[in-house]
């Protein structure tokens, strides 16, 4: 009796469908709630205990109810409004123009725009501050006079800051978005006779919404979250955030600090979730994906006004601090002059030779920013297709809570890991701690939103004719993934991993907390190199590091004959 | 045959087993675990020296900023697993929390017979280890005149052009802060006044010294051994010891009570309170507590420097408030 299908005579017994979906969604709900629900829950539960004098939930209250913490709340949203609305100005006007126009050297200026991620923050910072105090600024009357506080030491310089480092978010975001546009809707619209701008305006816009908003919403928990640049800038500034309120606390000593510091935190964690929902209540239009890849406007006599001012927004933002990072590195001693005379490799020699830690940092973060980046993405997948194709109520859970490891400052998060991982695993009476692994696992919690996001976009865009089909043919679910819906979401997955991947390489403010000799990571040796007053030597380590990253770029590039269309995020 | 299955649960099984066998076996009879916050290019160079004397020991590190030490130090606490043995951190104060928590060992047979008493806790729980003095730093190129008081950085084309290490960041600056105010000729007046002129106040002496040596800024508030060694590689800065006196940190040692590893705890302590533990602090540019060593070359003699009186144990119980004011004065 001819009453097998086709697909599972290939595949074996087939299970039925709904046991397979729960075991794999238990599975996700069991990965994400272990790394970033349980450890933050373990610490927030300390902010919800009574207080001194016994009154309910008296430490949440005593800590909001203190202007110090409202004021900081008000900044913290304030700053973080302006940074995200920065970002995405920068990141839509260039993503729309290098993924719609015909402008040349488009995989250059793609490479040059995602390069903000790869310096670590608190070189971009002071790159920006060197500028402003430079002579350039004060040919353009722009320099502050000398003695005069830097402009930059203010809310300005924050949400200037914060926007140019996040905008590779939305960047990313938006033009893996931008690959998915119906080409017939928009050549619709142009055969009508509209402006190329009408177009984008009233076509493109809305359609490119989702990942927009993605982007946004990426943008707003990483710069409520951010500690780098509100300490740098804010502490001189006088401008507190969330952020260094708690870094604050965290000087006490004694059982009461960790409540007072939950209190604060669970304050971050809400503003995350709520970021997170954005894109979910301010839907765009989802309209079933093209397969062909659009025909770039034409710009004529403007396209050379168009690319040389890309060109000047984009070496500002990225290239400007990488040169900074350069000559600082080559510099003999803080404050020398670079001239050829006096440039040196010495900083090199002692960092690659003299000590050992940084090449165990490479390796130690090369691994964890490479399997963090691949765990992450092979998760997001499934989580992604259940919250948007399936439905999944438990998923859209899953989805929510993963943000509130990215938003909460790293130290916050590292503490609420000890807490849970200190002790040994149950069964195994093994412990993580002192070892790589449990920065591996903070690393899993706090990145996942980072390719949660595009992906969540991407998977609300695709056609869901095509998955039905595959299950009526007799796909299981995990082919299905792999077949069907992976090739469709591929340029969010891969921008998203690509995004953990350079995140996670100069991470600083988790790792700072777990790290143990052997166990180092490249952002705490910058860092303990600039703090301890040798910054050439930390400039020379961050500089090795973006040329790893760079040469590893190289070699994708050269590889993208290999792998899917659109998985290398600068090759169109 | 076997079921793929079953030899896939042998497999776990047998993984689950090395695990903890692997785990009993190494259970280390000769770690160190010390938590500091001395730098660390110097700590490598520490522990080598250390292992000479005591190649069975093994000695891990952690090493970050005072603040960050002590959040890993509660955090393990509060998770009932603390991993320390040792802990060497820049100033008396955050040691004295640790010590008024019940967390330190006394230890009456350390060999401080030679370290000054004032170095020394009474109750035997934490030795000092060095002098680190806070002092002004400046940028030769934009300043030339070197100042010679604190009260020369108080006028307005003075005070905008300096920065100070914060002290919810920097253990020195804790000390430095607690003791100016209770000096009679400056007080919160004097932070006060230079808050109002300018003055910024920067995460750790690192960023003082790359401000200072960059020239963003003209005068910093330093401990003295980053401005000598800038100097010394070729920075235009140059170190002041102020004609008032100066303040001074002692980076003291402690061992921990919940330490699985005593016996080595002690002999760490022994190492940091010998001739040779001063000798070489000395080529790292600390002034040696001992006063029959010589000091660093360019050092001024340590009988000749003049250290600001200090009452610790006001500095102590005005912590969180000295901190707090500082915080509101300057951010943070």
């Amino acid at each position: 009796m001819a009453s097998v299908h086709p697909a599972s005579y290939f595949f074996g017994k087939r299970r039925s469908p709904w046991g397979r979906r729960r075991v794999l969604i238990i599975a996700l709900a069991v990965y994400v709630v272990a790394l970033g629900v349980l450890p933050l829950a373990r610490l927030f539960v300390e902010a919800f205990l009574p207080g001194r004098g016994g009154e309910l939930f008296g430490v949440l209250l005593q800590q909001w109810r203190t202007p110090a913490a409202q004021t900081a709340l008000i900044h913290t949203l304030e700053a973080s409004a302006l940074a995200t609305l920065v970002s995405v100005l920068i990141g839509v006007v260039v993503a729309f123009v290098l993924a719609l126009t015909d402008i040349r050297n488009k995989a250059a200026l793609t490479f040059v725009a995602l390069l903000p991620l790869l310096v670590p923050s608190q070189i971009t910072a002071l790159a920006w501050i060197e500028l402003t105090s430079s002579s350039m600024f004060a040919l353009l009357g722009l320099a502050p006079a000398p003695g005069e506080t830097n402009m930059l030491y203010s809310k300005g310089g924050i949400v200037l800051v914060m926007g140019i480092e996040h905008s590779t978010l939305v960047f990313l975001a938006v033009r893996a978005g931008l690959r998915n546009l119906p080409r017939d809707l928009i050549e619709a619209a142009r055969l009508g006779g509209a402006h190329p701008l009408r177009v984008a305006r009233s076509v493109i816009l809305p359609l490119a919404l989702p990942a927009l908003l993605a982007g946004a919403a990426l943008a707003f928990v990483a710069s409520i979250g951010n500690f780098g640049i509100p300490a740098l800038l804010g502490i001189p500034g006088r401008y507190t955030m969330l952020t260094t309120l708690i870094y604050q606390h965290l000087q006490g000593f004694g059982p009461r600090v960790l409540g007072e510091v939950a209190a604060l935190a669970v304050g971050l964690g809400a503003l995350a979730v709520a970021g997170l929902l954005l894109p979910v209540v301010v839907r765009g239009f989802a309209i079933q994906g093209g397969s062909a890849p659009l025909e770039p406007f034409p710009l004529g006599r403007s396209r050379a006004w168009a690319e040389s001012l890309l060109w000047i927004l984009l070496t500002v933002i990225a290239v400007m601090p990488l040169v900074a990072l350069l000559a600082a590195s080559l510099a003999p001693a803080l404050g020398v002059p670079l001239r050829f005379d006096t440039a040196t490799l010495a900083n090199y020699r002692f960092a690659l030779l003299e000590q050992d830690a940084t090449l165990r940092a490479f390796g130690n973060s090369l691994l964890l920013a490479f399997t963090t980046a691949l765990v992450s993405a092979a998760v997001a997948l499934p989580l992604a297709y259940f919250a948007t194709l399936r439905q999944s109520r438990t998923a859209r859970v899953l989805d929510a809570v993963a943000a509130v490891p990215y938003a909460v400052p790293g130290t916050v998060l590292a503490i609420a890991i000890i807490l849970v991982f200190l002790p040994p695993v149950p069964l195994l009476n093994v412990s993580l701690y002192g070892t790589i692994g449990i920065i591996l696992i903070a690393y899993l919690a706090r990145f996942l939103a980072l390719v949660l996001r595009p992906t969540m976009a991407a998977m609300g865009l695709i056609n869901k004719n095509l998955d039905e089909a595959a299950q009526i043919a007799g796909a299981p679910l995990l082919l299905r993934l792999r077949a069907v819906i992976l090739p469709s979401v591929a340029p969010s997955v891969m921008a998203g991993a690509l995004l953990i991947f350079m995140s996670a390489l100069n991470e600083l403010t988790v790792s700072a907390l777990l790290w143990s000799t052997g166990r180092e990571t490249l952002g705490v040796v910058v860092f303990a190199l600039q703090y301890e007053g040798n910054s050439p030597a930390a400039a020379a380590v961050a500089t090795i590091s973006v040329a790893l990253t760079l040469a590893l770029a190289m070699l994708a590039t050269t590889l993208r004959g290999r792998l899917p269309e659109g998985v290398v995020p600068w090759q169109a | 045959m076997i079921r793929f299955g079953t030899l896939l649960a042998w497999l776990l099984a047998a993984g689950v087993v090395a695990g903890m066998v692997a785990g009993a076996v190494a259970a280390p009879s000769g770690r160190l675990m010390v938590y500091t916050s001395q730098p660390s290019d110097q700590m490598a160079k520490v522990v080598e020296a250390f292992r000479k004397t005591h190649p069975d020991i093994r000695v891990e590190l952690f090493r970050s900023g005072t603040t960050e030490v002590m959040n890993k130090l509660q955090a393990e606490l509060a998770a009932g697993r603390p991993q320390a043995d040792v802990v060497l951190i820049a100033d008396a104060v955050a040691i004295t929390q640790l010590k008024n928590d019940n967390r330190l060992l006394s230890y009456p047979g350390a060999p401080a017979s030679k370290v000054p008493a004032a170095l020394i806790d009474p109750d035997r729980t934490y030795f000092g280890t060095k002098l680190i003095t806070t002092g002004i730093v400046i940028n030769t190129n934009l300043v030339k005149t070197a100042p010679r008081s604190w009260k020369d950085l108080l006028p307005a084309s003075a005070a905008g052009k300096t920065i100070l290490a914060h002290p919810l960041y920097s253990g020195a600056a804790v000390i430095h802060i607690g003791t100016m105010v209770q000096q009679s000729e400056f007080g919160w007046r004097y932070l006060e006044t230079l808050a109002r002129s300018g003055a910024i106040a920067a995460r750790g002496n690192g960023a003082v010294i790359e401000a200072v040596a960059r020239g963003e800024k003209a005068y910093g508030v330093i401990i003295e051994y980053m401005a000598f060694n800038a100097k010394a590689k070729g920075s235009p800065v140059d170190f002041v010891f102020p004609e008032e006196g100066v303040s001074a940190i002692t980076q003291p040692v402690a061992i921990l009570k919940t330490s699985r590893n005593v016996e080595a705890a002690k002999a760490f302590v022994d190492w940091q309170l010998s001739v040779e533990a001063q000798l070489q602090s000395v080529t790292q540019g600390y002034f040696p507590i001992f006063p029959d060593i010589v000091p660093p070359k360019g050092y001024p003699p340590v009988s000749s420097l003049k250290i600001m009186p200090g009452d610790f144990a006001a500095m102590l119980a005005n912590d969180e408030s000295n901190k707090r004011r500082f915080t509101e004065l300057f951010g943070g």
